[in-house]
């Protein structure tokens, strides 16, 4: 299929892998969506810490199910990314470990404290589902299909992140400070989720012209931010004074962009931020620790009956 | 040799299982499935599988969703959220209509 064909084509869940797809699609779609599964397993590493050390049993149950969801998710990704047929799944944890995997912004942050639980599965969470939602109508079909399961669990990690907050914050007065602080050191981070400014924005028209994306960046982060900041204030929460966010003409929330730390997220997109680069090593770690699972499972014998599993399987 | 057919009646949406066919190879099912299964009602694709090659799990054997009480994983066990964030509101809303199915099988 021509460039031109499958920019008139575009639209909600157009191509599947019976279409002869152009190398820069599927390239795009790849990144895209392997950008997209590599978060969802760093995200699940960075919030594993705390079914360990959650403050009841309740919370400790809510965590270990969120953290298999989001390994799931990541999972479900890597297959719809694999099905584009540049990259194997195996070829994607490879660089995830290794440290040429890129991922989320936000992820590549250490989490401290249970106060900081709220701003990941809230905020964080929230504002992947506003772009995850837009996502069911992305053009690659296995993409959506992945969507619309990852959409479906995802309502609860929003909500029960929104149960932690509000718990926080009609607890004791040093819960409210240290849930404002944690607030404070996340919140231009969160704002940094949805990317650059659209004009500053280096993917976003091949992928808006081909269906992938769905949203700009901009209109995804106002939206978030319509919602959002009233949500936080409702729990007594104070904006920060910088970014500036301004109401424009037609009501909606604007940050000033130069507020924001740039040249710190350039070097988070580049790997190269010192924190982030251990979380990927920590993952790292982590996988080499159960290679001994893997290499058992491998080791078993197929039962009769059955294909071979696919190598990446 | 049984083939399953699963068929897909748009582009982009899922491919459902909409009977089986007898076959003697893949070529053959594919003929009889698009002749069976695609003639009448509207499809986009159609897949075919030996039956041989699925594997079978059922509700009397084995507990799907778990034997105890998970009330924690699901969206509508939390008391937060009005209106205001649709796509949360639309999750929740999918869950609790999973959740209802559920318990009428159950």
């Amino acid at each position: 299929m021509h460039i031109e064909t499958v920019k008139d084509r575009a639209g909600p869940r157009e191509f599947s892998p019976t279409d002869d797809l152009p190398e820069k699609y599927r390239e795009a779609a790849t990144r895209m969506i392997e950008f997209h599964a590599n978060s969802e397993i760093m995200g699940a590493y960075l919030e594993r810490p705390f079914i360990r050390q959650a403050p009841s049993i309740d919370r400790k149950l809510a965590f270990s199910a969120k953290v298999q969801d989001e390994i799931g998710h990541g999972q479900l990704l890597y297959r719809a990314a694999e099905s584009l047929g540049v990259k194997t799944r195996k070829e994607m944890l490879d660089d995830l470990a290794n440290g040429d995997g890129k991922f989320l912004n936000c992820f590549h942050y250490p989490m401290e404290g249970w106060p900081e639980t709220a701003m990941i599965a809230f905020f964080v969470d929230g504002a992947a589902m506003r772009r995850q939602a837009t996502l069911r109508r992305t053009s690659w079909e296995p993409y959506a299909h992945a969507m619309d399961k990852v959409c479906f669990e995802e309502g609860f990690h929003v909500k029960h992140g929104e149960d932690i907050l509000a718990t926080l914050m009609s607890g004791s007065r040093k819960e409210q400070q240290k849930t404002q602080e944690a607030f404070e050191t996340w919140w231009p981070r969160i704002i940094q989720f949805f990317g650059p400014t659209d004009d500053q924005s280096k993917h976003h028209d091949f992928a808006a012209d081909v269906g992938l994306k769905q949203k700009s960046n901009d209109e995804l982060r106002t939206a978030f931010l319509n919602q959002y900041i009233p949500k936080a204030q409702q729990y007594g929460l104070e904006i920060p004074d910088e970014p500036r966010i301004r109401k424009n003409d037609e009501g909606d929330y604007e940050v000033v962009e130069d507020d924001l730390d740039w040249a710190e997220f350039f070097t988070i997109a580049k790997n190269e931020y010192e924190p982030g680069v251990g979380q990927i090593e920590g993952r790292n770690a982590a996988q080499e620790a159960v290679e001994w699972v893997r290499e058992t499972i491998d080791g078993t014998d197929v039962p009769s009956g059955g294909q071979t599993p696919q190598a990446a399987d | 040799m049984i083939w399953e057919v699963f068929r897909q009646e748009e582009q982009g949406e899922y491919h459902t299982h909409c009977g089986n066919v007898h076959a003697p190879d893949r070529e053959m099912a594919k003929q009889f499935a698009a002749i069976q299964h695609g003639r009448r009602k509207p499809t986009n694709n159609l897949w075919v599988v030996p039956k041989t090659e699925i594997g079978e799990l059922d509700g009397d054997e084995y507990a799907f969703g778990g034997a105890t009480d998970k009330s924690y994983r699901w969206a509508t066990g939390y008391d937060v959220t009005a209106d205001d964030a649709s796509e949360v509101v639309e999750s929740s809303g999918e869950q609790e209509d999973a959740k209802e199915r559920r318990n009428e099988v159950v």
